[in-house]
């Protein structure tokens, strides 16, 4: 029983972990670029719900759609800073220039928010739910929820719409996307707007619980990155099953083990697969085509 | 509401900002006008900021408070980092004749700062509480809060002696101020013959999920939680006990004694806490504490803490020195050595290694409100553990 | 002297040097010492991470490991075990050495993002034991009392000393990075940053190279994490954090990824804004993230490369004369190796892309001295073969045959040496070095250029020196001589598309691969090409030709190989295979597209098989 509550409880963070690394993969998807700050939207998804929810009085209804805006809004702005002057650089470039865009949100935050932890608004409403022995928090519930849902979501609209269809071609080839008549700047910018968002909405889901601090994001772009090399580069079904994986697993050691093992054992993993399976664990083996 | 901007103007941080920048500037670029030189290095940015920020209020109370003499006491930044500490402190004994300085909570940094404060010869008022910075034999260190050595006794005792508690799980962190807290109460409950049930120093700061911890604790079947962590994780640790039903008592580190850190609870949640703490100055138990409390509310707009009054205690000592004729740098370092001063908090005197505060209250939250009320007195002798 | 003075902004770098040393020696307080000290620390650090970020261009995560991990040990070895500077200093050097080679082999084959990610990875395992290790490390807190550098008896303790000890240690640094990167080694890296593939088809050994560069930047990473322990006198795990490499790295971009002057200024520049903004920190780390970020975008080659490139246009360079030529002799004597052998031979190479198959059983025989053109329509696995040839890529199935010797998924640079050379569809080619020196990089394998070799070279590096005199012969033999002081980026497409046949050239090759050499010439210029392609042949060179041009196949090829759908469907002299009728099927029987589409199609395919 304690380990099936231990999974749940991996399960419920790897909910919005998935969002998070999911965006992260959108953004890899579309550019071919990392975005460093991926983790620092997730702070300023859970600052902006503070300041809906305290300065505007905006109810839990609204949040998470006003907190999707606002981070969609500045992802697009990160697109126009950090990428568009870059496209034709090396990726790296890109890694380098996001990163300094994080820095930049992580003082924002500071001077803005002050350097303590703080607690974000609840989503919906404290409290637990318990089932036999088992109990999850509704909270948890909620991001599991809202999770799934906008997974299901982002499915729908690249595999059914033809903004979708379209976003996927210009993730494969911009130049081709443009030849076309495909408005690729404007998909790109869209696609950085959609991957900051799911992780400002996962901000907003973590805020409460886990709270949000200006240097917070560092760790989550990390997992992120973790998430996807493990769950297969650019792939988006791997991303959230390897977010799931991560958080069990570190759940899990930490409990039979110790935190310190278990994030020891996370990056040890994550050298062992760049030598035993570097096309991830959920994705077949392709080679770069010169 | 952070504290991390000076406090001249108290409003809008911006307009705060701009003016502190050039008073910085301003200073390092003028000729002293005051009489003395006592400079203010701590850490206002970076991840101990939230503490820094309420000792520099507490020293720049202080200097505001003292009558007829004139003081400089410009800021610097240490940046919460060994090496920016340093550095910053070498920039500002440089930049005139300090008679001391004020300088950072952060044990880490005054491990940095104490070979620069040998070389100036200059004495450092700190209120941090890492043993091995007075017990290294450097005569410059005076230290205004009770070394952990010290304080650690009285948490230790008030889980023994007035809780009766023989189960508890001890809990650390991996920041430096946790893992030096952890080995001392490690040490101390085993002088007290108490077998914790359940170890932990591994948890990073930033660990979110408490749950693998929690279920261990109670599959340990103890009867406490004693914490010595920073805030964040240890907020996570009592909330999220809290939320699973886990009511025994919790007794932590003094960093739970700060406004930020409260803020982050509904007061429910804080029932059948306490916390050991140098001193409780928001709780307003004498009528001194309760008008120095009121007079830093009204400063800076936020609940004081002891952190803020340790600095306060300690510059006003180091001026009343100077009112009575140690002038410099070396008179005030044999004055701190002798001297007895009476501040708002406790009693300090030396004990001859510079550690001059030997007081500290435990004090617990009744579930109703975010402000705690003193639930135990700990002084001198009491302080130490044979 | 006077004419190495002339180049770049030497003359104001050598004056700002002399005042910076008046200043640090005669005029700075205590205070301003220290500050100076540190820098000469963090340029030490950013020298050192030039060679694996800037020099081969690979975005390591690890260079603040390498310098917590030399504080440390200087600081356990001199605080705890009171071991004297000659002792901990050089193993201050040699542990992050030692970790850099243990964790280099495999994380350098990484792609980018993956390479960037393993080392943060390292790092943040680092990071763990530094502070769960508490014995050892004094966790956390770090371990204080970390004495002075004591050296032959004399304790180094004042601020002057220390300054002036700090910085002879960078200078000799610098000295050496200066030797490694200035001769025929540093053009290498160069082209290895800017190509890896068009490097390893060079038969340089591109893994070999990116070690070496990773190796000395966890050295130099040591050397100044074991300074920075003996100025600050403690050490703790923050000297390991990702704030110090964020540092580092800023400092790298904004002075100059490749500059030795980029380091240093980067790094008083950086020290200085953050010493001047004591307070407001975080207003101040916004700006600071702002400006670095404009730089970045603005100013690609930093503070260092902005300025050098203004000198070029307000005061052009000097420009060196051209060297005289010197024979390519292998390739002259080439023609004795004999004509009719067997050169190549491809048996039923198989290759699958996820599930689109490139190439089914092809098999195809090259004999010494003919010229043979490799046609077919778009997507039809000619890049693909010569990418299978070349060792770029593994043949699922198959066997390669190279000059008798079994070259079956062999490494590119190895094959490359048997003497096999090849150019790209897409031009890789490094455009701010000059023509000649592009093709003399070319030579690098044959001078035997290398680490140690560049580092002891006194004078002008005669490996670099005998390689632009080849590489003069071989522009000459393409008719660019007179190009070939000219950077490759100003020179018209063209142009650039012969400077690539005569690096290939000048690797004096038995077999030269040419994909697509006339995509983009007009029809002067492709017979002109021809011409010369053909003159090539006639010294005994065995050549194949990706080519969909028929017309400039005609006048070269004397037969044609066709591909369709990854199989050969014909083979014979150029008019067999024009009038063959499978082969004018596959042409005519779909549309063609332009061939920038073609590569576009199998990337697609491609990538999207590795998403699902």
């Amino acid at each position: 029983m304690t380990f099936i509550q231990l999974v749940l409880s991996g399960l419920a963070l790897g909910a919005a972990y998935a969002l998070v690394a999911l965006g992260f993969v959108f953004i890899v998807n579309a550019t071919g670029a990392v975005n460093f700050a991926q983790g620092d939207f997730v702070m300023a998804g859970g600052y902006a719900a503070i300041l809906l929810s305290t300065s505007f009085s905006v109810s839990f209804y609204m949040l998470l759609p006003l907190v999707a805006v606002v981070t969609f809004l500045l992802g697009v702005l990160l697109a126009w800073v950090a990428y568009f002057p870059l496209m034709r650089r090396p990726p790296a470039t890109v890694f380098i220039s996001t990163l300094l865009c994080g820095m930049i949100l992580q003082n924002i935050f500071l001077v803005a928010f002050g350097p303590e932890a703080r607690s974000g608004p609840s989503i919906a409403g404290a409290g637990m739910v318990r089932f036999e022995n088992l109990e999850i928090s509704r909270q948890s519930i909620a991001t599991i929820v809202v999770a799934i849902g906008l997974i299901a979501l982002q499915y729908l609209l690249f595999a059914r719409t033809q903004t979708g269809r379209r976003l996927r071609a210009t993730a494969e080839d911009r130049d081709m996307a443009r030849a076309v008549g495909i408005p690729a700047t404007s998909l790109i910018a869209v696609t950085f707007g959609i991957g900051t968002s799911l992780a400002g909405i996962a901000g907003a889901l973590l805020a409460n619980q886990f709270f949000v601090s200006p240097t917070g994001g560092i760790p989550l772009s990390v997992f992120a990155y973790i998430a996807v090399v493990i769950g297969g580069w650019g792939s988006l079904a791997g991303a959230v099953l390897g977010s799931m994986l991560i958080s069990v697993f570190q759940v899990i050691v930490s409990a039979y083990v110790s935190y310190a093992v278990a994030t020891g054992a996370l990056y040890a993993a994550v050298l062992l697969i760049f030598l035993l399976r570097p096309q991830g664990i959920f994705s077949e083996r392709v080679q770069r085509r010169v | 509401m952070s504290v991390h901007i000076p406090y001249t103007v108290a409003r809008s941080r911006l307009t705060c900002g701009c003016i502190g920048f050039l008073t910085v500037l301003a200073a390092g670029t003028t000729a002293f006008a005051a009489d003395y030189y006592l400079p203010i290095v701590m850490p206002i940015t970076g991840f101990m900021s939230v503490e820094g920020g309420s000792q520099r209020n507490g020293a720049v109370m202080a200097f505001e408070d003292s009558k007829g003499i004139s003081v400089d006491y410009p800021v610097f930044d240490t940046g919460t980092s060994a090496a920016g500490a340093a550095t910053a402190l070498d920039k500002a004994l440089s930049s005139g004749e300090a008679v001391a300085a004020a300088t950072s909570i952060f044990g880490t940094e005054m491990v940095a700062m104490m070979p620069v404060a040998e070389e100036y010869k200059v004495p450092l008022l700190t209120i941090s509480g890492l043993s091995k910075i007075t017990e290294s034999g450097n005569p410059y260190i005076f230290r205004f809060l009770p070394n952990d050595r010290e304080i650690k006794v009285a948490h230790a005792r008030y889980v023994k002696e007035k809780l009766n508690l023989s189960k508890p799980a001890l809990i650390g962190d991996t920041t430096a101020y946790g893992q030096g807290g952890f080995k001392l109460l490690q040490e101390y409950l085993a002088k007290l013959e108490i077998k914790p049930v359940f170890e932990d120093s591994s948890i990073a700061p930033d660990t979110k999920d408490m749950t693998p911890l929690l279920t261990k604790v109670k599959q340990s079947g103890a009867d406490s939680i004693v914490l010595h962590t920073v805030a964040a994780p240890m907020a996570l640790i009592i909330k999220q006990a809290r939320a699973s039903g886990m009511d025994l008592p919790i007794i932590t580190s003094s960093s739970l004694v700060e406004p930020t850190a409260t803020a982050l609870f509904d007061p429910a949640e804080l029932a059948n806490v306490c916390a050991e703490t140098p001193s409780a100055p928001e709780a307003r138990a004498t009528p001194e504490m309760k008008a120095w409390a009121d007079s830093y509310k009204e400063r800076f707009g936020i609940e004081p803490d002891g952190l803020a009054l340790g600095q306060y205690d300690g510059v006003m000592m180091a001026l009343k020195l100077i009112g009575e004729g140690a002038d410099t740098a070396e008179k005030i370092r044999e004055a701190f050595h002798e001297a007895t001063y009476q501040g708002v908090a406790m009693t300090y005197k030396s004990d001859g290694e510079g550690d001059m505060a030997h007081d500290a209250d435990i004090v617990c939250w009744d579930g109703t409100s975010r402000v705690p009320g003193i639930a135990a007195h700990y002084a001198g002798e009491e302080m130490v553990l044979k | 002297m006077w004419l190495w003075l002339a180049k770049g902004i030497r003359v104001p770098l050598a004056a700002g040097a002399l005042v910076l040393a008046a200043y640090g020696l005669f005029f700075a307080s205590p205070y301003e010492l220290r500050v100076l000290t540190v820098c000469g620390i963090f340029a030490l650090l950013v020298i050192g991470f030039q060679y694996i970020f800037g020099h081969v261009g690979a975005v390591s995560l690890a260079q603040a490991t390498f310098f917590g991990l030399g504080a440390y040990v200087t600081g356990v070895l001199g605080a705890t075990y009171e071991l004297g500077f000659l002792v901990t200093f050089p193993l201050s050097c040699l542990v992050p050495l030692l970790l850099a080679m243990v964790v280099g082999i495999p994380v350098l084959k990484l792609e980018e993002h993956y390479f960037a990610l393993a080392t943060l990875g390292i790092g943040l395992v680092v990071v763990l034991i530094a502070v769960q290790w508490q014995e050892v490390t004094g966790g956390t807190n770090g371990l204080p009392g970390v004495p002075s550098v004591r050296l032959l008896g004399v304790e180094i303790r004042d601020r002057l000393h220390l300054f002036i000890f700090v910085w002879s240690v960078l200078i000799l640094g610098a000295l050496i990075a200066y030797q490694v990167t200035r001769g025929l080694y540093g053009r290498v890296f160069h082209l290895v940053r800017e190509s890896r593939i068009a490097a390893s088809s060079l038969g340089i050994d591109v893994d070999r190279l990116r070690f070496n560069a990773f190796l000395l930047s966890a050295f130099y990473g040591g050397a100044a994490g074991a300074l920075m322990a003996h100025v600050i006198r403690v050490v703790s795990p923050e000297n390991l954090e990702l704030s110090v490499m964020i540092t580092c790295l800023t400092m790298t971009v904004i002075g100059g990824r490749t500059r030795i002057a980029g380091a240093i200024v980067g790094a008083i520049l950086i020290v200085h804004l953050r010493e001047s903004f004591r307070i407001l920190e975080s207003y101040t780390l916004m700006a600071y993230g702002a400006v670095t970020l404009l730089v970045l975008i603005a100013a690609p080659y930093g503070l260092i490369g902005a300025l050098e490139r203004l000198r070029a246009r307000l005061i052009p360079e000097p420009v060196d004369s051209p060297p005289t030529a010197r024979q390519l002799s292998a390739l002259t004597a080439a023609k004795a190796g004999g004509e009719g052998g067997s050169l190549l031979e491809v048996e039923r190479v198989s290759k699958h892309f996820g599930g689109v198959r490139a190439l089914e059983d092809v098999s195809l025989h090259l004999y010494r001295g003919e010229v043979v053109g490799l046609i077919g329509p778009n997507g039809s696995g000619k890049t693909t073969l010569v990418n299978i040839v070349s060792g770029l890529y593994r043949a699922d199935a198959g066997r390669l045959t190279f000059k008798g010797q079994d070259i079956t998924n062999q490494p590119p640079h190895l094959i490359s040496r048997l003497g096999m050379a090849r150019t790209f569809q897409h031009i890789n080619l490094a455009d701010d070095l000059t023509a000649l020196d592009n093709i003399a990089v070319a030579r690098a394998t044959r001078e035997r250029s290398g680490l140690q070799k560049s580092i002891f070279t006194v004078g002008p590096d005669p490996c670099l020196q005998m390689a632009r005199r080849n590489a003069m012969a071989a522009a000459e033999m393409l008719g660019i001589g007179p190009f070939a002081t000219t950077p490759c980026g100003n020179l018209p497409y063209g142009t650039r598309r012969r400077v690539e046949v005569a690096r290939a050239v000048a690797t004096e090759p038995e077999l030269l691969l040419l994909d697509e050499p006339a995509a983009g010439l007009n029809e002067e210029e492709q017979r002109d090409l021809a011409a010369r392609i053909r003159r090539i042949a006639d010294f005994g060179i065995t050549v194949l030709v990706i080519e969909h041009n028929l017309v400039f196949l005609r006048s070269l090829a004397e037969r044609l190989v066709c591909l369709d759908h990854g199989q050969v469907i014909a083979s014979g002299s150029p008019e067999e295979v024009q009038r063959d009728a499978a082969v004018i099927e596959a042409y005519l029987g779909r549309d063609e597209a332009p061939e920038r589409g073609q590569t576009v199609a199998g990337g697609d395919s491609e990538r999207l098989a590795s998403q699902r």
